[in-house]
């Protein structure tokens, strides 16, 4: 089946089999592997990406419901300006270490922090639960959210910037 | 995944039409977050999947002057952000809240979570407790039943071949009922419950229970309405006894199982503990409101 869709502000389609995950037509048809292949179940959360303002796991959802919609990965987050406040954060703390979880853990973020940039820990740990990591225990990564939410609420922050 | 062919009808019947054609080849796929799970690992002789999740008959929430009708395809966090159910419903929130974690909210369904009709399922005990019903659609038309009839066994719902579940209708007598809802999971964060469980309850003038629900889930085959511990309760003042022997009650209305998660014994603890905590805490609510 054709599936066409916006991707990171690019309309794109491809052709696929109806049983096709979203996660698979980015990695596959798209050749975005922004995303990652983690559990392929749910649980994990490394193949979060947000269609239409809210997150989801891109491993439980079919291309065919993705398409028409606007979608944004990884990928799309940084541009010519340099990268997302999130992406920064997690650099300038060392909040990944093997780094496969990061993927979904900023789309989780953004799903956030685009909502509420000034979430409370308690939030921050909520809004995460469905992305785990096996390297951290988690301390930098919620430190380095915070760390964005302050940068994305302050006045200096471009409100028009949703990427 | 197995291969499959994909459709997203755009009404009822068209689906009903779709699932009487093509029998047990043919899933309803509503959020996905079991179904597409279940294909990748146990595809059985599926060569169909009915998308239903966008079928205006089936979404949204809307309150008339019965009560409140909760489209089946409606996902739960649409149920968190309705103000009608943040107002009038918080404990069916809290429950919705306990499931998955946001992305598989986001994705998952009030309806999908009820069909697949696990005894855990955490959006069936606060439903159940504001005396809901279901209403289930077909080719010989529409029928109601309360939820608890609804499940008849582990996966195992009262939908007869051909038929959907169209929505939950939650009476206009229960919306505002002082209720709660707690889980005990072996995390905080997308975890299956041990046990969960939801009741609600009035206070008349004299500080006398009327009309008590409760019910409990991961406890027996399916979610339970604990109907002798509600009789129990009904026209009892509150006293510690009263509570304490109700939550004796509900553990031996209750049949647990042993797993790898818990064994059946520490989960009769565990619930007489919960019993006690849901009632407390609905008392509580009453007694503020």
């Amino acid at each position: 089946m054709l599936v066409e869709l916006t991707v990171n502000g690019e309309w794109k389609s491809a052709d696929c089999p109806p049983e096709t995950t979203l996660l698979k037509f980015l990695r596959e048809h798209l050749m975005l592997t922004g995303a990652k292949l983690g559990c392929d179940v749910g649980d994990c959360g490394t193949c979060t990406v947000i269609v239409d303002g809210e997150s989801y796991n891109s491993c439980l959802m079919l291309a065919a419901r993705a398409a028409g919609r606007d979608v944004t990965t990884i990928e799309g987050l940084a541009d010519s300006q340099g990268v997302h406040p999130i992406q920064e954060a997690f650099e300038e703390l060392g909040s990944l270490q093997c780094g496969f979880c990061g993927p979904g853990m900023i789309m989780s973020a953004k799903n956030l922090l685009d909502k509420n940039p000034t979430a409370s820990r308690h939030e921050i740990k909520d809004a995460l639960s469905g992305n785990l990591c096996r390297c951290t225990g988690y301390t930098k990564i919620i430190e380095a959210i915070e760390g964005a939410g302050r940068v994305m609420s302050s006045d200096k922050y471009p409100q028009s910037n949703t990427f | 995944m197995r291969p499959f062919e994909y459709i997203a009808p755009s009404s009822a019947e068209e689906a009903v039409a779709l699932l009487v054609e093509n029998g047990e080849t043919a899933r309803l796929l509503a959020g996905g977050t079991d179904l597409v799970v279940d294909l990748k690992h146990n595809a059985g002789n599926t060569n169909l999947l009915i998308d239903v999740s966008g079928i205006p008959q089936f979404r949204g929430i809307e309150e008339t002057s019965k009560g409140v009708r909760l489209g089946s395809m409606t996902t739960f966090s649409e149920i968190m952000a309705s103000s009608l159910f943040q107002e009038k419903m918080p404990a069916v929130i809290d429950g919705a809240h306990t499931v998955g974690a946001v992305q598989t909210r986001n994705l998952g369904t009030i309806g999908g979570n009820f069909v697949t009709c696990v005894p855990s399922a955490d959006s069936a005990p606060s439903i159940m407790v504001l005396d809901a019903t279901v209403i289930v659609t077909g080719l010989a038309g529409s029928r109601e039943m309360p939820v608890a009839d609804f499940f008849v066994g582990p996966r195992k719902t009262a939908l007869k071949p051909g038929e959907l579940l169209e929505s939950i209708f939650i009476p206009k007598a229960s919306l505002g009922k002082p209720s709660a809802f707690l889980k005990h999971g072996l995390r905080k964060g997308q975890a299956l419950a041990l046990v969960n469980g939801a009741a609600a309850l009035w206070l008349d003038k004299d500080g006398k229970i009327l009309e008590p629900r409760l019910a409990l889930g991961a406890v027996a085959p399916v979610p339970l309405r604990a109907v002798k511990t509600e009789a129990f309760l009904a026209g009892k003042s509150v006293t510690d006894d009263v509570i304490n022997e109700a939550a004796e009650l509900a553990v031996s209305e209750s049949r647990p199982i042993d797993d790898f998660r818990a064994s059946a014994n520490y989960r009769r603890q565990i619930i007489k503990v919960f019993t006690q905590r849901v009632l407390k805490e609905s008392i509580r609510i009453a007694r503020e409101s």
